[in-house]
C-alpha cells in the first residue's frame, strides 16, 4: 500500500477502495485458515536444517572468516600478524594488483558489453517471424556456453596457435610477418583472450533477449512497419525499449562474471606473458596458494563480494527506476 | 512484411556469426581426427582411433570415475536439500524465516572466489582436502541458495487446494511432500537436476583448489594435466577435449527445451 502515494495517476478512489476490500476479505475467507494448516514453522525449520548446516560450513562462516582474515598477514604456516586495512590500501599502492583491476575493465568491454551487443544483434536477427531456421542457429550459437572452461581453452589455444588457422590465413595473403602466438604477445594477449570470452558468452545474452523479445506485442512492430520503419530504426523504437528487464538480468550476470573471470585466463595465459593479462581473481589465487599471504588473498575476495554485490543492487535499481 | 533484399541480408549476417561460433569448434574436431601429433589439419587420413588414444594417454578412466561420484553425489543429494529446503520456505514455513531467507539468498550473490581460501584452510583442519568427501560437500553447500530459491518458487505455485484434499486425508508432511508436491513439481525438478549436471561436470577453479591428489581430481582438471603434460600431440589434447564435452552437450541437446527454460529462470546463478 505504500506505494500507491507515488502513483496518483494510476490508481483511481475506486480502486483503492476496492483493494481495501480485498485485503481484509481473506482474513474472513477459508483460504487463509486453510493455509495456516501447512504452516509449521518449526516443521519447516527442521526440514531445511541439512541444507543451512552444509550452507553455513561452506558458504556462510568461510565468508566470516575471510573478513577476519583479510585484516591480517599470514603465510599459512607461522603466526599470523595483525596489519588492520593495510591488505585493503595494497589495492592502491600494489602494482599487479592495480595492473589486475585495470584489466578488468577490458573484461567488462569484452566479457558484457560486447556479447550484449552481438547478443541483442542475434537475437534480433533469428527471430522475426519472416525467418526461418532461427532455432537452428540459436542452437549454433548457445553451442560454446555448453562447454566447460578446460575445453574452451584447449579449442582457442589451438586457433591462436603460431601455427594456427588465423597465421595460416594471415601467411596465405602474404601477411605472414604479422603471424604471431596471439596469446603469447604482451600488446595481443589482452584482447585474444577477451574475444574468447565474448564467443563463449554471447549465446546466452542472445537466449535471454529471445525470451524477452516473445513478451514484445507483434502490434507493435506492424505499427513501426506501417509508420515507414526500416529494420534498424525498429529495433531502436520497439525492440530495445521492450528489452529493458532481460538486459538488465544479462547486465548483472555478464558483468559480474567479467569481475570474477578465472578459468579461462588460467587455463590460457596464467596471467600472463609477465602479467598483461593477470585478473584480480588470478592474483587472489597466486596469494593463497603460491607465494602465501593469505590476509592479502582474503582482502582481495571480500572487495570482489562488495563489488559484485553493489554493482548487482545498482543494476537492479536502476532498471527499476526506469520501468 | 519484408522484402526479399531485407530477408537475404539477414540470413547473410546470421551465417556469418554462426560460422564464426562453429568454426573453432570444427577446426578442432578436425584436429582430433588428424594424424599429426603438431595440430595441424591432415582430414586426408583421419584417425578415428586418437579418441581412445587420447584417453589412455590422458588416463581418463580414473578421472572419469571420480567426475562421475562427484557429480553423482552432488546432483543427488543437492537436489534432496533443494527439495526439503523449498518445502520449507514454499510451504510449511520456516521460524525466523525474515532471517533465514535473506540470509541463504545471499549466498547467490556471493562469489565462489571469496569465500575459497578460509574454506581451503578450514576443509584443511578437518583433513578432507584431497577427498571426494571435501570437494562433494563444497558443491553442495554453494548449491543450496540457488536450490532453495528455485524449488520454493516451485512448489508455491501447486495450487493450495490439492494439497489441502491430502492433509484431510490425513498425509503427514514428509508424506504430502513425496506423494502431493513433487510430482507437481516434476519439471523444475528436472531443471534443477540439468543445472546442477552441469555446474559440477563443469567446475575447474573449485576442484583445483580443493582436490591436488590427481586419483580424486575431475576430468576438467585431468584435461588441464594432459594439455600441461602433453603439449605436443595436440590432436590427442583435441580428441581428449572434445570427449570430456560430449555428455554436457549431449544432455543439453536431448533435453534442450527445458535445459534453455532452466537458464533462463536460473539465470541468476552464474
Amino acid at each position: 500500500m505504500a506505494v500507491l502515494p507515488t502513483r496518483p495517476v494510476e490508481v483511481p478512489r475506486d480502486i483503492i477502495a476496492g483493494s481495501a476490500v480485498v485485503r481484509r476479505a481473506p482474513r474472513r475467507t477459508g483460504r487463509r485458515r486453510s493455509g495456516s494448516n501447512r504452516r509449521r514453522p518449526w516443521l519447516g525449520l527442521l526440514y531445511l536444517a541439512p541444507a543451512l548446516i552444509a550452507y553455513s560450513g561452506v558458504v556462510l562462516i568461510p565468508a566470516v572468516q575471510g573478513v577476519w582474515l583479510s585484516l591480517y598477514h599470514w603465510d599459512g604456516v607461522t603466526q599470523a600478524t595483525w596489519v588492520g586495512l593495510a591488505n585493503y590500501t595494497d589495492f592502491f599502492s600494489d602494482p599487479t594488483l592495480r595492473q589486475a583491476v585495470t584489466h578488468t575493465l577490458y573484461f567488462i568491454a569484452f566479457f558484457a558489453i560486447l556479447p550484449i551487443i552481438l547478443g541483442l544483434f542475434s537475437a534480433a536477427l533469428s527471430s522475426r517471424k519472416e525467418v526461418r531456421g532461427g532455432s537452428v542457429f540459436r542452437s549454433i550459437i548457445f553451442l560454446p556456453q555448453m562447454l566447460t572452461p578446460a575445453v574452451t581453452a584447449v579449442v582457442w589455444k589451438r586457433i591462436y596457435a603460431p601455427d594456427g588457422p588465423i597465421n595460416d590465413v594471415l601467411r596465405s595473403l602474404g601477411l605472414g610477418r604479422f603471424a604471431l602466438g596471439w596469446l603469447g604477445e604482451y600488446t595481443w594477449a589482452l584482447p585474444a583472450l577477451g574475444l574468447i570470452g565474448t564467443w563463449a558468452a554471447f549465446g546466452l545474452c542472445m537466449l535471454l533477449f529471445v525470451s524477452g523479445m516473445q513478451s514484445i506485442s507483434s502490434e507493435l512492430y506492424d505499427a513501426a512497419r506501417v509508420d515507414g520503419a526500416g529494420p534498424i530504426r525498429e529495433f531502436f523504437t520497439v525492440t530495445l525499449p521492450g528489452l529493458r528487464g532481460p538486459l538488465s538480468v544479462v547486465l548483472t550476470l555478464t558483468v559480474l562474471g567479467a569481475i570474477r573471470v578465472f578459468d579461462i585466463v588460467w587455463l590460457t595465459t596464467r596471467g600472463g606473458p609477465g602479467i598483461s593479462t593477470i585478473t584480480p581473481t588470478i592474483v587472489l589465487y597466486q596469494r593463497a596458494f603460491a607465494n602465501p599471504d593469505i590476509g592479502a588473498a582474503a582482502a582481495i575476495g571480500v572487495v570482489l563480494a562488495v563489488v559484485s554485490m553493489s554493482i548487482a543492487m545498482m543494476i537492479v535499481k536502476l532498471s527499476e527506476d526506469k520501468t | 512484411m519484408i522484402s526479399t533484399r531485407e530477408k537475404v541480408s539477414n540470413y547473410v549476417l546470421l551465417v556469418i556469426v554462426a560460422l564464426w561460433v562453429l568454426f573453432p569448434l570444427v577446426w578442432v574436431l578436425g584436429v582430433a581426427v588428424s594424424p599429426n601429433i603438431s595440430g595441424t589439419l591432415d582430414l586426408a587420413h583421419p584417425q578415428w582411433a586418437n579418441f581412445s588414444t587420447a584417453w589412455h594417454l590422458a588416463g581418463f578412466s580414473q578421472y572419469l570415475k571420480s567426475s562421475l561420484l562427484i557429480t553423482g553425489t552432488v546432483v543427488t543429494v543437492g537436489t534432496l536439500l533443494a527439495i526439503m529446503s523449498g518445502y520449507a520456505f514454499g510451504v510449511l514455513g520456516v521460524f525466523g524465516e525474515k532471517l533465514f531467507f535473506p540470509l541463504v539468498l545471499l549466498g547467490i550473490m556471493i562469489p565462489m572466489e571469496t569465500i575459497v581460501v578460509p574454506m581451503y584452510y578450514d576443509f584443511q583442519s578437518f583433513g578432507i582436502t584431497d577427498t571426494y568427501q571435501g570437494i562433494i560437500l563444497a558443491h553442495i553447500g554453494m548449491g543450496v541458495s540457488f536450490g532453495a530459491f528455485w524449488m520454493r518458487i516451485a512448489f508455491r505455485a501447486v495450487p493450495n487446494s490439492i494439497a489441502d484434499a491430502a492433509a484431510i486425508d490425513g498425509a503427514n508432511s514428509w508424506t504430502q511432500l513425496w506423494r502431493v508436491y513433487l510430482p507437481l513439481a516434476r519439471p523444475a525438478i528436472f531443471t534443477l537436476v540439468l543445472l546442477s549436471f552441469t555446474w559440477t561436470w563443469n567446475d575447474y577453479f573449485l576442484a583445483l583448489i580443493l582436490v591436488s591428489d590427481p586419483a580424486h581430481q575431475p576430468l576438467t582438471l585431468g584435461l588441464g594435466a594432459f594439455s600441461g603434460r602433453y603439449l605436443v600431440q595436440t590432436n590427442f589434447l583435441a580428441a581428449a577435449a572434445i570427449l570430456i564435452s560430449l555428455p554436457v552437450v549431449a544432455l543439453c541437446l536431448a533435453f534442450q527445451r527445458q535445459f534453455i527454460r532452466g537458464m533462463l529462470s536460473g539465470a541468476v546463478k552464474e
